[in-house]
């Protein structure tokens, strides 16, 4: 295998080539590829909007966080070009950071897998389209990856302002905060096979937890001056826990609630939000010997159950699969995942065409092709969470089988 | 009190216990469980060629029985709005000697034998005497084969009743469908489009705009008019602006009278890329052609063979009481239907010039005039043209309600989703059983290492010992990647003017090129004990692959979803390695024939396929390149790579 100093150039000036070419053209308005909370397009409406002096969060289109307003209004210009560069730039960075995540669980300088990690993530097609479709969601996913490289490497400030940031762009990222806190005082190192009680006291959570609520105040702060008013919370937080843009996307929600009466949609948008949540505690104390393989699950969780998920979040997931080989003897039915995810993944976009330009079709179609890829995601979680449990017992001897009780 | 606490206590433990005990299973009960799975997994692997065979005999048996009236149900109007044939027609001999006037000016034209401007400021011209807005297009295609040029007329009733953000298309083309394209003139149908044009400008009753259309050539005219006309760029396309404009088009007839008189009108409905119009449309025209116009209603211009008194013999080797039997001869009538129905689809061909309507999602078909000696002409394909457009005035949104997903079997039969599809189904269900046996398979070898400590006697007497050994994933996702990267360069170089100008000489060159290429892999592979062997790994996956791709083409587009089934289902699934070189080396021939023989007898399909890509952007050409030929040659690989153990 090439190491990694030829491999990860060579990737980075490969997806910078796709990038400068036409297709992100094509791409850019996808429903797979970017949801309304992360959509290019209208992140640069918005800049629009701001620089005329228009109050961008009382018409409804803009779900962007203020930081990232204020960043590409001031900072960045958002010519494509540039922006194909930066996407891409965030990507190389977030699978140097997974390599980071890699080496820190094997405690060693480097291994001869690095660029295999690192291809896992930049040849991945589920954040590769998003990434060429500029989606918002390629920051959130180097944000995550850098704020769990940080917590590998016991960096906390670094960890929990990454983490910050994080749950500016998207609220939902929450979800990972108990392991990843779990992850800061503890070690990344691999201690599936070998589970134990958590030794080190959680108290030692609560200064980390103060902290990361200071930051988030602060950068809310910041955001409220950058929108001028308190009206960006409703339009971007609110904007995942009460769902008022029903454009269709590849996740679960948008097609169960537009079948809604109005009268039930508070009450089920409080079951779908708490859905996300029931999962933190128990896999936090399930895996409570290895954080890392805590937030792993979360993100699988978050990937497949979110409110408004682009391809690049069960992509994360899946690329990260690749930080876990001691698990892959263990997997049930790895065949049959990646038949569901090939099955998925051809049917999205055909079923998306067939309702949305030919005519032919109608939402129904689009629906029954996310409900497969909820499976396809379904099912690569439930494996994993098995393989992580099931390498605790050890090889099967001859004349014995393992029951889950 | 206390006594009624601690009873209520008691009960509550009682309870908690029971269903503690339901939810707790006892060892004994994992045990049976346990067993369970193994008894019912031990079931579908001892029985597993059985199924397999089973899928694909009912996958292919139910493809055969797709003609057969049981599958098939009578058509319906399922939108309420359209009330077709409800109308008084008020279409006349007076219109009919208009249309005549028409035809002999027509003729006068094609005698004179005018260029394409000519014709096209002429009929401008006729439009304009009628006090309609009409204008002209020039267009031109640059092709590997050469540019084409033409020009279209078309003309625009405003709607008096509406507020003319949607229209409805009457239509004809120069040339007929004929021969697809042949060269026949469609001279009648031009004269019904511009008499009806002066007709149907009487009337206060129309809620959208009536645009007339008199496109140039077969299917290049339209396409121009209509790439114009949505404002679609292509590369190879220069066309004028359409100086007219009117509303979103919501349904298209396209007129085809070759003939001098008919006796049927023939519905052909499908569309580039194998889509369909919404069966509404088919069906009202069907109602008001039976009932208004009094004209019956046919399948292309397949005629019944009841109704066929010009060609009754059929295939004589067949006993006549066979041959007659009401069964057989219904079966053949629609079989032959959907032999047609497939072959335009699965080519992703359109069927005439509606089918260029349907890439911009308008429901659209063509009436084709049957020509015969009579007894029909002028006066009834008016009456049902008009009559067609008063029901398409009647929608209020686009055709929705009725079935896109439709076989038409008869003018009066059709066959649902839910009776066509589970045939490639099935099929796509065996090759994948198929192929994750074979993975399964792959993963195990007999463990030998034991027999050989142990006394002979005592290895037959126990069980054979599995073990379990790795399968080489990589390298045959890595030849399967190669295989499409393979064929994208088939089509790449296809596409190129140079090849399509020497196309006859240059096909069998490229066979023989492209079919010696697979052949190095036999240099990479290594073959090695431990592992299992390459060839197995690929077939299971390249199986799986293909089950994929037939299944999700199922939903697309029917037509090429049996195409690649019939295709690809039984050879995929009997690719084999084998130890004699003679045997796989045959085997190999084979499939590369299978794949990419089509380079050497098919050559005039390919060029036809190459330029409906370049002009129309029908998918066919690049599918088979880049999903088809691929997927046989994976096959053809597993064949010829050495087998070891």
């Amino acid at each position: 295998m090439p190491s990694l100093n030829v491999a990860f150039p060579a990737l980075v000036v490969a997806r910078l080539f796709v990038a400068l070419s036409s297709l992100p053209d094509v791409l850019k308005h996808n429903h797979q590829l970017s949801s309304p909370l992360t959509s290019f397009s209208q992140l640069q409406e918005g800049i629009y909007l701001f620089n005329h002096d228009i109050d961008i969060y009382s018409g409804g289109t803009f779900r962007h966080s203020p930081l990232l307003l204020a960043t590409f209004a001031t900072i960045i210009p958002t010519s494509h070009t540039l922006s194909s560069i930066l996407w891409t730039l965030c990507d190389a960075a977030g699978a140097w950071a997974l390599v980071k995540i890699w080496r820190a669980r094997q405690n060693v300088a480097s291994t001869p897998r690095d660029s295999l990690i690192a291809a896992s993530y930049l040849l991945n097609p589920y954040i590769f389209m998003s990434t060429l479709a500029l989606s918002t969601s390629s920051l959130e996913n180097t944000l995550t990856l850098f704020s769990i490289m940080f917590a590998c490497h016991g960096n906390i400030s670094a960890a929990l302002l990454a983490f910050a940031f994080l749950i500016q762009l998207s609220l939902s990222s929450i979800v990972i905060l108990t392991p990843l806190l779990l992850l800061l005082i503890t070690n990344p190192l691999s201690h599936l096979a070998s589970p134990r009680p958590i030794l080190v006291s959680l108290r030692k959570t609560i200064p980390l937890l103060g902290e990361i609520t200071a930051y988030t105040l602060i950068l809310s702060l910041v955001s409220t001056l950058v929108a001028g008013s308190w009206a960006w919370i409703p339009q971007t937080w609110g904007a995942t826990l009460t769902l008022p843009d029903l454009t269709p996307n590849p996740g679960m929600w948008w097609y169960f609630f537009t079948e809604m009466f109005d009268h039930f949609r508070p009450f089920f948008l409080m079951v779908f939000s708490i859905h996300l949540l029931i999962y933190i505690a128990p896999v936090c104390i399930k895996f409570q010997h290895d954080s890392l393989y805590a937030t792993f699950i979360l993100l699988g969780v978050l990937g497949t159950f979110k409110a408004y998920p682009t391809s690049s979040d069960p992509g994360l997931f899946l690329s990260m699969i690749s930080l876990f080989p001691e698990t892959y003897p263990y997997f049930r039915h790895p065949i049959v995942t990646t038949l569901l995810h090939l099955h998925a993944s051809l049917l999205l976009p055909l079923f998306h065409h067939l309702w949305l330009v030919q005519g032919t079709g109608n939402a129904n179609f689009f629906y029954a092709s996310t409900l497969v890829f909820a499976c396809a995601n379904g099912a690569a979680l439930i494996d994993c969470i098995w393989a992580g449990l099931r390498i605790a017992i050890g090889k099967q001897h001859e004349n014995s089988a393992v029951v889950q009780e | 009190m206390d006594v009624n606490v601690e009873r209520e206590g008691v009960l509550w433990r009682k309870v908690f216990s029971k269903i503690k005990a339901k939810f707790s299973a006892t060892p004994n009960a994992h045990q049976n469980r346990i067993r369970r799975q193994k008894a019912v997994v031990a079931l579908l692997t001892h029985h597993l060629p059985f199924i397999k065979l089973a899928l694909f005999l009912l996958g292919y048996l139910w493809m055969l029985s797709i003609p057969s009236t049981s599958l098939s149900t009578n058509t319906y109007i399922d939108e309420n709005a359209l009330q077709p044939a409800q109308v008084n027609t008020y279409w006349n001999w007076g219109d009919v000697h208009t249309a005549d006037k028409y035809l002999e000016q027509l003729e006068t034209l094609k005698l004179a034998n005018a260029t394409s401007f000519d014709r096209a400021q002429v009929l401008r011209k006729e439009f304009s005497k009628l006090g309609l807005s009409a204008s002209t297009q020039e267009y031109s295609f640059s092709l590997s084969s050469g540019v084409t040029r033409g020009a279209n007329a078309y003309a625009v009733i405003s709607s008096p009743r509406g507020s003319g953000t949607e229209a409805m298309v009457v239509s004809a083309s120069w040339v007929s469908l004929t021969g697809e394209g042949d060269g026949m003139l469609n001279l009648r149908g031009i004269s019904t489009v511009l008499a009806l044009a002066g007709f149907l400008k009487r009337y206060s009753l129309w809620a959208k705009d009536i645009v007339f259309v008199i496109s140039d050539g077969y299917l290049d005219g339209m396409h121009a008019w209509l790439s114009a006309y949505h404002g679609s760029t292509q590369q190879n396309l220069v066309t004028e602006e359409l100086k007219i404009s009117s509303g979103v088009i919501w349904a298209a007839l396209n007129i085809d009278y070759p003939g001098h008189s008919f006796s049927h009108l023939g519905i052909f409905f499908e569309g580039i890329n194998g889509r369909l119009p919404n069966q509404d449309l088919l069906n009202s025209f069907e109602r008001i052609s039976r009932y208004t116009g009094g004209v019956p209603v046919t399948v292309y211009d397949h005629l019944h063979p009841q109704e066929d008194t010009m060609n009754k013999q059929g295939k004589t080797w067949i006993p006549s009481t066979i041959r007659n039997h009401q069964n057989v001869v219904s079966y053949a009538y629609h079989a032959r239907n959907i032999v047609r129905h497939l072959n335009y689809q699965a080519r992703g061909c359109a069927s005439g010039v509606h089918g260029l309507f349907h890439q911009f999602r308008i429901d659209a078909i063509t009436i084709f005039a049957v020509p015969s000696t009579g007894p029909h002409g002028f006066h009834a394909i008016g009456r049902v043209v008009e009559s067609t457009l008063r029901t398409m005035n009647n929608l209020l949104e686009r055709l929705h309600a009725s079935f896109f997903f439709f076989i038409l079997t008869g003018p009066e039969r059709f066959i649902k989703i839910g009776g066509y599809l589970p045939s490639a189904i099935l099929i796509s269900v065996a090759m994948m059983f198929q192929g994750l046996g074979t993975w399964v398979d792959a993963a195990w070898v007999p463990d030998d290492s034991e027999e050989s400590s142990q006394t002979k006697e005592k290895a037959s007497n126990t069980p054979l010992k599995w073990r379990k050994r790795r399968r080489p994933v990589i390298p045959a996702l890595l030849i399967m990647a190669a295989t499409h990267i393979f064929g994208g360069s088939l089509f790449f170089i296809l596409t190129r003017s140079w090849f399509m100008k020497n196309y006859q000489l240059l096909s069998p060159i490229i066979f023989i090129f492209f079919a010696i290429i697979p052949l190095l892999t036999l240099t990479i592979s290594k073959p090695t004990s431990e592992n299992a062997p390459l060839p197995t790994v690929l077939k299971a996956l390249n199986l799986c692959f293909a089950s994929t791709v037939i299944s999700i083409t199922a939903v697309l587009n029917f037509s090429l979803a049996v195409f690649f089934s019939v295709l690809l289902g039984v050879p995929l699934a009997i690719t084999s390695s084998s130890s004699a070189a003679p045997t796989r080396a045959l085997r190999y021939i084979a499939h590369i024939l299978l794949g990419l023989g089509w380079l050497l007898i098919g050559q005039e399909e390919m060029k036809a396929a190459i330029l409906n890509w370049e002009v129309l952007s029908v998918w066919f050409a690049p599918v088979i390149c880049l999903l088809y030929v691929p997927l046989v040659l994976q096959a053809s690989i597993v064949c010829i790579l050495p087998s070891c153990s």
